[in-house]
């Protein structure tokens, strides 16, 4: 009797189609991944079906992502790049500078946030670029240690910038703050997350007009309409 | 890390003739010019499948900012020996709206996932379907349209559905073994459909 192929039929190959459609259970998917690592077979057949999974997309029905949406995007990646090169590699060495310590102090943190809030103060870079551009760059408050924030000011629109921010938190978000001085804090609608990596970013819905500081606090969720935490950043603006 | 910089001659013009990979080699350096131009070639794509994920307009907005986003700010973590440009993007969009339906609940992806009372689009956002329907997409939905019902639905349901085989089971009152059975059999039907088509795919 001749030995044929699917005398060694691994049991588990049937779950490759599951595995790559994304319908495995999330225990059942560690152990696929375990699994795959060891047997030719699952690979095989991973890699004959994830080409068709990859051109599933283009059987949705077809539509235009909106103008505004594009532009949105655009903002902030421009903003981001702009910022990049302004501060070149300042922004990239310094929060290294930090890393070491930044786990022992998160703990401690957010705790000496309230207290150990500086003044900070805003620099006005020259981007040299673009007229009416003006960008604040701010450190940031003892609760996020080594983290960078950066307000972009350009023809009436503003966008903020974060990097190595530690995460708002399980069900939080961050949100911006306008004050026009003592006392005065308005929230806004701008909420936002950040990667893995720390950063964020998201546009500030003012002219900042009067305004004479951005702030941002983590909030629960949908946002709050009262500051229900101490500030993290804080950036003064020059008028 | 090898990052590209352009020269400043360089004008949009000539990026749109760069390829997919190359750009993405200069949106690891930061370049936002170039990064446009991988957002003109995919934005579409992108919204087209957050939207049918999700069937919401707004949350597939966000869905698409936040991936397109992590496109520019991961662009060096893209790997052009693990596929194309396209595929690594929409298979971010894909694992956002399917996150953001789990997030949802279940109440909301059967619903999403049942077709035909997806919230309208505005007009000027479907497009013209002769327009852009290229040739991939009418491949696919015909290959896909041929399917039996059943291999069909479980296929959708867990890819555009978010479902896990377990949650479809349940759905269709089947067993495990039978909504594996069905994904495992539609998805290599439609490789025999589109054989001939690894250049595509690859």
């Amino acid at each position: 009797m001749s030995l044929r192929e699917s005398d060694f039929d691994c049991p588990h190959t049937p779950d490759a189609a599951a595995y790559v459609l994304g319908a495995l259970e999330e225990g059942e998917l560690r152990s696929y991944r375990a699994h795959l690592d060891g047997c030719t077979q699952c690979r095989a057949e991973v890699a004959a079906l994830q080409p068709i999974v990859d051109e599933l997309p283009a059987s949705a029905a077809p539509a235009r992502a909106p103008d505004a949406l594009r532009e949105r995007i655009l903002a902030t990646v421009r903003s981001e790049a702009a910022v990049l090169r302004a501060a070149g590699d300042e922004a990239d060495r310094a929060p290294r500078r930090a890393r070491r310590p930044r786990r022992r102090l998160a703990i401690g943190g957010a705790l000496a946030a309230a207290g150990a809030l500086a003044v900070i103060l805003a620099l006005v870079l020259s981007t040299g670029s673009g007229g009416g551009e003006r960008v604040f760059q701010a450190r940031v408050s003892a609760g996020a240690p080594g983290a960078h924030a950066t307000l972009r000011q350009r023809d009436g629109r503003a966008e903020l910038l974060v990097s190595h921010m530690p995460p708002p938190g399980v069900g939080r978000v961050y949100e911006v703050w306008l004050s026009r001085g003592a006392g005065d804090v308005q929230p806004t609608s701008a909420l936002f997350d950040v990667t893995a990596t720390g950063r964020g970013a998201t546009a500030v819905p003012s002219d900042l007009r009067g305004i004479r500081e951005v702030m941002v606090t983590s909030e629960p969720q949908g946002g709050s309409s009262r500051p229900t935490r101490q500030p993290l950043i804080q950036i003064a603006l020059s008028s | 890390m090898a990052r590209l910089r352009r020269t400043s001659v360089d004008s949009k013009e000539e990026l749109r003739r760069l390829a997919d990979e190359e750009l993405m080699a200069l949106v690891a350096g930061n370049d936002a010019d170039a990064y446009e131009v991988v957002l003109e070639r995919h934005a579409d794509a992108a919204f087209s499948l957050a939207y049918r994920i999700c069937g919401r307009r707004a949350l597939a907005e966000d869905i698409v900012q936040d991936a397109l986003l992590a496109v520019w700010r991961s662009g060096g973590r893209y790997d052009r020996t693990r596929g194309s440009v396209r595929t690594w993007t929409l298979g971010i969009v894909h694992n956002r709206a399917v996150d953001a339906l789990r997030r949802s609940g279940v109440h909301e992806r059967r619903r999403a996932s049942d077709e035909g009372i997806e919230e309208t689009l505005e007009a000027d956002e479907r497009t013209d379907s002769q327009a852009i329907e290229n040739s991939t997409s009418l491949e696919i939905r015909g290959a896909i349209d041929v399917l039996p019902n059943e291999q069909r639905r479980v296929i959708e349901l867990a890819y555009f559905g978010g479902f896990t085989h377990a949650e479809i089971a349940s759905m269709l009152d089947a067993p495990i073994g039978t909504i594996k059975g069905r994904m495992r059999l539609g998805l290599h039907k439609l490789r025999d459909q589109l054989q001939g088509w690894e250049t595509v795919g690859a």
